[in-house]
């Protein structure tokens, strides 16, 4: 054990958990990497592709090493970073990335083969034979490389989403945070304060520096009690604002329950989209490390993650309690760690300070003009090489401290493309002024990381955000507090010969960006891509200013003009289940059930997902082995007696007005003004580009009133082009539309016998051809009073209608049917009848309609009114689409048991085929049980005068190709008697 | 007791024969199957008409009197609300009062789920934010909009501080009740 004394853990509450199968104890308060420290495990996991020893290396979200294999089952989370893990009885962790045991992966040969492994080795190396690389090479070095493994399990957890709005949201519970919500919640308004950590205070909890004259737990503690108790101030812990988007929205992750063992009744992380008016983006800085040789030891690590392990969590950096500890610095910073592990009773040997005159600030040794040129211990770091004035000697110690300066965390101040800013003064990027709009820097995220200095602007920067949105808020009474000294030289690694880590997570040195800038690779986003640096899951928050800094040196330039890297969301890993906002499987998107849906389901239809709808597919019967057996047997039911199928889900839109005609005249590329009352219409939409749209029926009920029905795929894009012409392009025009899809189930009773059925159920309506011929529609009452609409259209070629009832009726009105059309041999069909009937009527449906075909190719170029102007009708007539020959007919198989393939292309018989022989494609088959063999439809090259020829479908990638007839594309009553009669 | 018009037998948008309710914690959730709704749009130049004496909302507002409601739609458009007449021709009903005004049967376009809470405003803030991107401090009692919840568009009516409605396309009654459900469920626990 190497827990020190005092720090923020709650030792009456002691945890148990595992790491790689040994138990082991922390305290509540603990994360799992202080409490690894303080049991006194360095070592916790495997380099990902040299696989060298690591330990953990900082003590926040930055941590490139210390990742784990978080529980176990279908609840395993790789590349967990246990720096950020919060200990909880039972925790299960295991390091990864290694093969056999952690203290001796076999994988460890990699290191030896390191001269091999260079930056661009994958780019060099495994070329040839080309057929090797997908079936050998990649799959093996995969499985030597990358991080964790997944459980391949479903995710068992529940995730929630929401969103939230405030005056002012504060990124960081800091010291400039905590400052800036405590003004901005005094003021009066909405806050918003997020910190990713569990606890408040940010580096307040984790120095020993202190306020008023007390240490900062106090005042935090205040701060946090009043902020509670301000209904105005919502603190979220354990969330992350991970990016800035559009119109001042914060996406931010809360991890609900990732403390807890599982997380029972709750969601385990929600997902929130923040609105905020202004933002303070307090969300403090990295500290930086100084490359020298082998410096990747466990043991080593930035000397203000050792000082937040000694003040916050009360552990010690070593393995055992006398083990030394030695810090490596480039300024005062380093000085502050060696005093604070003294004051906690650790065994300090010295600061190594670079700078020739070194300060000394307490009972310690100094090593001026020095720095670490070495390290030993295979699994831990043992000895330390410290060279000064050319001579070196090893000393012994268990850890390493290094201080290179610190960077602000810049990441959200970037993600709307602002350029962070070279600060010469700091040595270190500052956000940039031109950043996410209504964001204002604060704090040691912009460069003011001195205590004092940090409360001082946190203030400012809310009452700055505040007076912006005219909310005055007055300056709050700040502790007393003291700016530690951040004096420090520029410097940046130690030259040598032996390999350098300036990347940890993707196992990047300094020899590597060098090779980078011999191979040209020098501007930043191709050092980045030709070394990895900084794309593993810690998106180099250690390295990236490391890495510029080396990169520079060696092209003579400065930091800035070698440039700067630009972060994009998320600041940290956002898991996709999250993202994806809770349901997944079938309740992944809202679905929408037909009015007779639950009828559907008690007679067994299987159901088919057309869009967001459920439609019935077809309704199987005792004894039908597959579903064509149904599809037949529906299809003749309803040729020979009558069928019913729900077509609700076609779209509705009700056109009312003194203008609706000539609107839709506009609308529609044939005249529909002249359309009498009592009378339907089929219509035909263009495209602006004159491509054909959409097609329907336009029914008039009145004199000022129309109902346009649309394709069930086209409904809303149909309303939405509608409400477009009507707001934008003819706003003169006294016409209003509203949808009315769902108000209205509609059926469609098809087949002979439909007029003998519906005559059982209208009140007193007059159904014979003579009083309610083709193409009339009207309103009636059935069943004793309900009020309907009747329309009399076919798609399926025989005498039919379409009755609309309101909706809730729908599921009686179907049962209605079924019973009193029993006599009639009444039967239900679904989607794929009536697929089948529309093909062997020769109409055009959606794989017909799919935006590349015109009015003229489908048969339909007669429609286009030249009479009048519409949408797309002078389009329609340029060259390029009215010279296309290819035309809608129908096709028979030589052989009609032969299926036909829709998206077959047609070619000459005898020709070769390609691209230049190609004259058109099937676009609809199927099995017709009138024709009892396989037709189809399709776009062929002069296809009405070519009937009676034989052509090729072919599908040359398949190697498949089979002759058909052209034929009329009706293969149902070309004369259309059936549905006039 | 309004007298059935057909022998035919109704059912509610989630398809029962009587509407569903349920209790989480302090809300309560209700389908409101006998709300009858009808659209009423101006024709051009009509003068601002006051139907059954319903005064008609600004925009953004919905305004109730007795058993009528009226929400704001769009420019000159208002869904005008009847409590209990959801079987009737209320549309008729409508038109017959405000004769000019184009006028669109809606009744079953829509679901309402209406939600109560006893615990006042903030268990239906609470819920208001895990589903719609409203802010509740601007969407007080006697305010309506339009808006997306779960990729489905819905009118959401804050009826009072501890009610509100929340209108989706009909056909997706099923997996309203279910978002609005789990939602609710989720803020009891």
């Amino acid at each position: 054990m190497t827990r020190l004394s005092g720090g923020l853990i709650d030792r009456s509450r002691p945890l148990n958990f595992t790491f790689n199968g040994i138990s082991y104890t922390g305290f509540e308060g603990d994360t799992l990497a202080s409490a690894l420290l303080a049991n006194g495990v360095q070592l916790m996991g495997r380099s990902f592709k040299y696989h060298r020893p690591r330990g953990v290396f900082a003590a926040g979200s930055e941590e490139p090493n210390a990742m784990v294999e978080l529980r176990t089952g279908a609840r395993q989370e790789p590349n967990t970073r246990a720096t950020v893990t919060e200990l909880f009885e039972g925790l299960t962790a295991r390091s990864q990335n290694h093969m056999g045991p952690l203290h001796r992966d076999f994988l460890a040969v990699n290191d030896l083969l390191s001269p091999f492994f260079a930056a661009g080795f994958y780019y060099k190396t495994f070329m040839w034979p080309k057929a090797f690389w997908e079936k050998l090479y990649e799959p093996a070095i995969r499985k030597a490389a990358g991080l964790g493994s997944l459980s391949m399990l479903p995710d068992p957890d529940d995730y929630d989403k929401g969103f939230l709005h405030c005056d002012l949201l504060v990124i960081g519970a800091g010291a400039a945070g905590l400052a800036a919500a405590l003004a901005a919640g005094r003021a009066g308004a909405e806050v918003i304060l997020a910190d990713e950590d569990f606890a408040l205070g940010g580096r307040l909890v984790m120095e020993g520096d202190l306020l008023d004259e007390a240490l900062a737990t106090g005042w935090v503690a205040t701060v946090k009690a009043e902020l509670e108790s301000l209904p105005n101030v919502r603190i979220m812990t354990r969330t992350t604002v991970f990016g800035v988007y559009d119109h001042g929205i914060f996406g931010a992750v809360e991890r609900v329950s990732d403390h807890l063992p599982t997380p029972g009744d709750k969601v385990r992380q929600t997902l929130w989209r923040i609105t905020a008016k202004r933002t303070v983006l307090a969300a403090g800085a990295t500290e930086r490390h100084m490359p020298f040789a082998d410096n990747d030891r466990p043991g080593v690590m930035l000397a203000g993650a050792m000082r937040a392990y000694a003040n916050r969590w009360a552990a010690s950096p070593v393995k055992r309690d006398d083990d030394a500890i030695a810090i490596f610095t480039n300024g005062d910073d380093g000085h502050r760690t060696a005093l604070d592990l003294i004051a906690k009773g650790a065994k300090v040997l010295g600061v190594i300070d670079t700078r020739e005159t070194a300060p000394k600030f307490g009972d310690y040794e100094v090593f001026a003009g020095a720095t670490v040129t070495g390290t030993k211990g295979r699994l831990g770091l043992t000895s330390i090489e410290i060279t000064r004035g050319g001579r070196s000697e090893w000393h012994s110690v268990g850890a390493l401290g290094i201080a290179g300066g610190w960077n602000p965390n810049v990441h959200l101040a970037s993600h709307h493309r602002g350029r962070p800013v070279w600060n010469e003064r700091l040595l270190a990027f500052v956000p940039s002024p031109d950043g996410p709009k209504g964001l204002i820097p604060a704090g040691a995220a912009a460069g003011k990381g001195g205590t004092a200095e940090a409360l001082e602007d946190g203030m400012a920067a809310a009452i700055k955000a505040l007076a912006e949105l005219e909310i005055s808020a007055a300056e709050i009474s700040l502790p007393k507090a003291e700016n530690a000294s951040a004096e420090q030289v520029a410097f940046w690694h130690v030259p040598g010969q032996k390999r350098a880590w300036v990347d940890f997570q993707n196992d990047v040195t300094v020899k590597d960006i060098a090779l980078a800038h011999r191979e040209n690779m020098t501007p930043v986003e191709h050092l980045k891509r030709w070394t990895t640096l900084g794309m593993a899951t810690d998106q180099g928050k250690t390295s990236n200013v490391s890495a510029l800094a080396v990169m520079a040196e060696l092209t003579g330039k400065s930091i800035p003009e070698t440039g700067t890297t630009m972060f994009r969301p998320p600041y940290t890993g956002v898991s996709l289940a999250v993202l994806g906002g809770g349901d997944s499987g079938p309740l992944f998107r809202p679905r929408r059930l037909t009015p007779t849906h639950h009828w559907a389901a008690a007679q067994g239809a299987e159901f088919v997902e057309v869009g967001p709808w459920m439609r019935a597919q077809y309704f199987p019967r005792k004894g039908e082995m597959q579903w064509r057996e149904s599809v037949d047997r529906e299809v003749l039911a309803v040729r020979a007696g009558v069928g019913l199928c729900d077509v609700t889900t076609l779209g509705k839109i009700d056109v009312q007005g003194p203008d609706a005609g000539e609107f839709l005249n506009r609308i529609y590329a044939n005249m529909m003004g002249t359309l009498k009352v009592g009378k339907v219409r089929y219509g035909l939409m263009l495209r602006e580009d004159g491509h054909a749209y959409d097609d329907g029926t336009c029914a008039r009920m009145g004199e000022d009133h129309y109902v346009v029905t649309t394709t069930t795929a086209n409904a809303g894009l149909v309303y939405r082009q509608m409400e477009f012409a009507h707001q934008c392009l003819w706003p003169d025009l006294d016409v209003q539309l509203i949808s009315t899809t769902d108000a209205w189930a509609q059926i469609a009773v098809a087949g002979p016998k439909s007029r003998a059925l519906l005559s059982r159920i209208v009140d007193d309506f007059d159904l014979s051809n003579e009083a309610f011929p083709f193409m009339s529609c009207a309103a009636l009452t059935i069943c004793n009073g309900l009020r309907a609409r009747l329309f009399r259209i076919s798609f399926s070629g025989e005498l039919a209608y379409e009755l609309a009832v309101p909706a809730r009726y729908g599921h009686a009105l179907m049962a209605r049917l079924m019973e009193m059309g029993a006599d009639l041999g009444v039967t239900p069909y679904g989607t794929e009848a009536l697929a089948v009937l529309r093909i062997e009527k020769g109409h055009a449906a959606g794989a017909e309609l799919n935006g590349q075909t015109t009015a003229q190719m489908l048969g339909l170029g007669k429609m286009v009114s030249v009479k009048k102007d519409s949408i797309g009708a002078v389009m329609s007539r340029r060259e390029g689409l009215a010279a296309d020959t290819r035309r809608l007919v129908g096709f028979r198989s030589a052989d009609p048991q032969t299926q036909i393939m829709a998206g077959s292309h047609l070619f000459p018989e005898g020709a070769e085929q390609n691209m230049a022989t190609d004259q058109g494609w099937i676009t609809s088959a199927c099995y017709s049980p009138h024709m009892k063999g396989y037709i189809a439809l399709g776009l062929l090259e002069d296809g009405a005068a070519r009937l009676g020829e034989v052509v090729v479908a072919a599908n040359p990638l398949e190697g498949q190709a089979m002759k058909l007839e052209v034929v009329s594309a009706h293969f149902v009553d070309p004369e259309g008697g059936r549905l006039r009669d | 007791m309004i007298e059935p018009v057909t022998d035919l037998a109704p059912i509610t948008a989630l398809g029962g024969t009587v509407p569903r309710s349920e209790i989480f914690g302090a809300l309560t959730l209700s389908e409101n199957a006998g709300l009858a709704l009808a659209s009423l749009a101006l024709r051009k130049d009509q003068e601002m008409p006051k139907p059954f004496g319903l005064p008609l909302p600004e925009v953004g507002k919905a305004v109730s009197m007795g058993g009528l409601a009226a929400f704001w739609t769009g420019r000159g458009q208002w869904m005008i609300e009847a409590a209990g007449r959801g079987e009737t021709d209320f549309a008729a009903a409508l038109k017959a009062e405000v004769p000019k005004a184009c006028v669109s049967e809606q009744t079953d376009g829509w679901v309402a789920f209406d939600i109560a809470s006893t615990q006042g405003a903030a268990p239906i803030e609470a819920l208001m934010a895990r589903l719609v991107n409203l802010d509740s401090t601007g969407f007080g009692p006697g305010c309506a909009t339009r808006t997306g919840l779960e990729h489905m568009s819905v009118f959401v009516i804050r009826r009072s501080e501890d009610r509100l409605t929340v209108m989706g396309m009909r056909t997706f009654a099923d997996a309203l009740w279910h978002a609005l459900a789990v939602t609710a469920r989720r803020l009891d626990d």
